[in-house]
């Protein structure tokens, strides 16, 4: 906002290790409909530091209402739900008499390859940090991407120049000119790193890691080896997941994706086209109609009669509306992040997949 | 904690059993989700000062026969403990249960969990409750799952059921007899990305660690893969040389492995590698052409007024149109499989 300079912007976003397994376990629980939920825990220093989450109760659907888009609108609208503002309250003020920060910094949702900068998670941000404090953000972790390897949760917050044309509510080219807003301005990403508490720290150092570095006695015969219920995991970290070589499926969906994507633009350019051929035509019979008048007019001061009103013209044509470019904007903004996803994604496993082939065809 | 601890039962838990329903001899099986242990560890760091152990309710599913059981969430119980007296808040207990029932209808109630290894009087009376008809656990057992979290020590989880036991009918409220079961920390698919990202800061001074990039994470489990690759080659080698020791049953495991490598014509291998290479640097090559395409829209879009109203947005339209052309067809041929096409527009 316009007074955010008076105290230092939120810089970086820390989340405890608690919140990230809840996150993903309500996340999984759900797919591949939506999980919302509220996030508390405390500022310091322009790093918000996420320390607890809890998710909202799930949305009923009326089982007559079998249509799956409205369902999933009511999942992804849940943290503007009235219901879910007062169950959030409710359960922050029991979480308080645990000495939990009750503090309410935001909200996080579950989504599916990238595919989460939509009108609904807008409008999610813009209400957290309109209705109830500046300061908050929306988490947003990624289940089919973490399938693939790594981890991908991210922090994202409206940018204020967003939050000011979102306030009024005007989406006109003319706005948009005047402001110079550009899609990439509409979301801020913020840096989010994890944090373990010491007791974490205790029993992370109790599960399966590296495998022992010393010698081991040597197992008597194979099934033996199979069988050892002390043969060590694989490690937690690093993930071999992440050597998975499938291309395909994650190809295919992103097209798919940026082919909705696409076709969505498309929509909104012809209603603006339209928009614009139905403003030419009317411009062109107030034209018309102005000229007659003048006509007219010069024929009564030839005449020496009383002059028409030349302004009519207001009262007698109106002029189209001009369509929201906001969903072009966001549009927009979707599409640059599925192309990154796919950079990132085509960086690693061009490198995997030259990696097979040498091992395929070694010696060239 | 990992580890499996082996139990053998020689007589049947002794854990309460519906009356006239055959009383089942299978032993309990308890696994527990990361997410409820680290809930638990949180609530411990949270406690008040002047309490040592702090108690909270176990939520979870359990099998239809209830033999299995599998804690997925808790939440902390507040919880006051004096010599003399402890007092547990029923109604926030009550409350909260309602409460965790709107969001996960499914998790019921399975037990309760303590942040000391203690068992004490205390601990028999809030076993009781628990287990009690009515708002409790019962005709299950009610678990009882105790995390230590003494500073400086190993945690240490241990999972009780408890069986009634009392000299006297005064006593029989505070008193049970807690039976060890076994239980097991276990993690699905999808925890495992977020618990990789979590133990990678288990070495660090910090204890935090930044969100990495895909490629990043890449690197390390290659970079692992490799030094394992090279530990045994090592070792095989020791093993030719006749420095180390040779072990069949691992010459047979090291064989089995090695014989899962597939074996393929180096025509075939070049072949699909060029075409999956060319799928992938085309769909990156189109997407960034639509991304481009797009913000050239954008800026003719918001460009448009200065020149006048009437051509420039009809060209930014013909424009983006294009972009939205070459992009479906790209998108199009991939998932047709359209090689040729492909093959062209690369």
């Amino acid at each position: 906002m316009a007074d955010a300079p008076k105290e230092t912007p939120l810089k970086a976003v820390q989340v405890e290790a608690l919140v990230v397994m809840k996150i993903i376990k309500t996340s999984a629980q759900t797919f591949p409909s939506i999980a919302t939920g509220t996030i508390v825990g405390m500022e310091v220093n322009g790093v918000l530091q996420i320390t607890n989450s809890f998710p909202f109760p799930a949305v009923d659907v009326p089982s007559t209402d079998g249509h799956q888009d409205s369902a999933s609108n009511a999942a992804a609208a849940a943290p503007r739900n009235k219901a879910n503002i007062t169950y959030q309250n409710e359960m922050i003020k029991f979480l308080r008499e645990v000495n939990v920060d009750a503090n309410n910094v935001g909200w996080y949702m579950s989504t599916s390859m990238g595919n989460f900068i939509n009108a609904n998670t807008i409008e999610n941000q813009f209400f957290y940090q309109k209705e109830m404090n500046e300061r908050t953000i929306a988490l947003v972790h990624d289940v089919s991407r973490s399938a693939q390897g790594s981890l991908s949760l991210r922090a994202f917050r409206l940018s204020p120049a967003f939050m000011t044309a979102y306030k009024e509510g005007k989406f006109t080219t003319e706005n948009l000119q005047k402001s110079g807003l550009r899609y990439h301005d509409i979301l801020i990403e913020l840096p989010v790193t994890i944090h373990n508490s010491h007791l974490v720290t205790s029993l992370l150092h109790q599960l399966p890691s590296d495998a022992p570095k010393e010698e081991l006695a040597f197992p008597p015969n194979l099934a033996a080896l199979q069988q050892d219920p002390n043969t060590p995991q694989p490690p937690l970290y690093p993930n071999f997941d992440s050597l998975d070589l499938s291309i395909d499926p994650f190809l295919e969906k992103t097209c798919d994706l940026l082919l909705e994507s696409i076709e969505n633009h498309h929509t909104e350019l012809n209603n603006h086209q339209y928009y614009q051929r139905s403003l030419g035509r009317e411009q062109a019979k107030i034209t018309a109609w102005q000229q007659k008048r003048k006509a007219e007019n010069a024929a009564r001061a030839a005449a020496k009669q009383p002059l028409l009103p030349e302004d009519e013209w207001q009262r007698l044509f109106k002029l189209p509306q001009e369509p929201s470019r906001l969903e072009v904007l966001l549009n927009s903004r979707q599409v640059e992040q599925y192309a990154r996803q796919v950079d990132g994604f085509t960086a690693g496993v061009s490198s995997k997949m030259f990696a097979v082939k040498s091992n395929l065809l070694p010696g060239e | 904690m990992s580890e499996r601890d082996s139990f053998l039962h020689l007589a049947r838990p002794l854990g309460p059993a519906p009356m006239g329903a055959q009383p089942s001899t299978a032993p309990l099986n308890v696994v527990i989700q990361p997410q409820a242990i680290f809930s638990i560890l949180d609530h411990s760091l949270r406690r008040p000062v002047d309490q040592e152990r702090v108690i909270g309710t176990l939520l979870g599913t359990r099998s239809e026969d209830g033999t299995e059981i599998e804690i997925r969430n808790c939440y902390a119980v507040p919880h006051t403990e004096t010599a003399e007296q402890v007092e547990v808040d029923m109604d926030y207990q009550k409350s909260m249960l309602a409460l965790h029932h709107r969001a996960n209808p499914r998790e019921v109630l399975v037990g309760w969990y303590a942040t000391s290894s203690e068992l004490n009087t205390f601990s028999a009376l809030i076993q009781n409750f628990y287990g009690q008809q009515g708002d409790g656990t019962w005709p299950f057992p009610a678990v009882h799952l105790t995390v230590s979290t003494a500073p400086g020590k190993e945690i240490e989880s241990r999972t009780y059921i408890s069986a009634p036991i009392g000299v006297t009918a005064e006593r029989a409220a505070d008193s049970c007899l807690f039976i060890p079961v076994p239980h097991e920390l276990k993690y699905g698919e999808a925890d495992k990305s977020g618990l990789e990202l979590i133990s990678s800061a288990k070495d660090r001074e910090d204890r935090t660690q930044a969100v990495y990039t895909d490629l990043e994470s890449l690197e390390r489990a290659i970079q692992h893969v490799l030094d394992m690759l090279e530990r045994v080659s090592t070792y095989v080698n020791n093993v030719l040389d006749e420095e180390a020791t040779p072990s069949s049953a691992l010459g047979q495991f090291l064989m089995n492995a090695l014989s899962l490598a597939p074996k393929v014509d180096p025509a075939d291998v070049e072949r699909d590698f060029n075409a999956h290479i060319q799928d992938v640097l085309v769909v990156s090559y189109l997407a960034n052409t639509i991304r481009t395409q797009i913000d050239l829209s954008n800026r003719l879009a918001t460009a448009a007024l200065t020149l006048g109203t009437g051509d420039a947005p009809a060209g930014d339209a013909g424009n983006t149109r294009d972009g939205e052309n070459k992009g479906g067809r790209g998108g199009r041929g991939d998932r047709n499989k359209g090689r040729q096409q492909r093959a062209q527009e690369a």
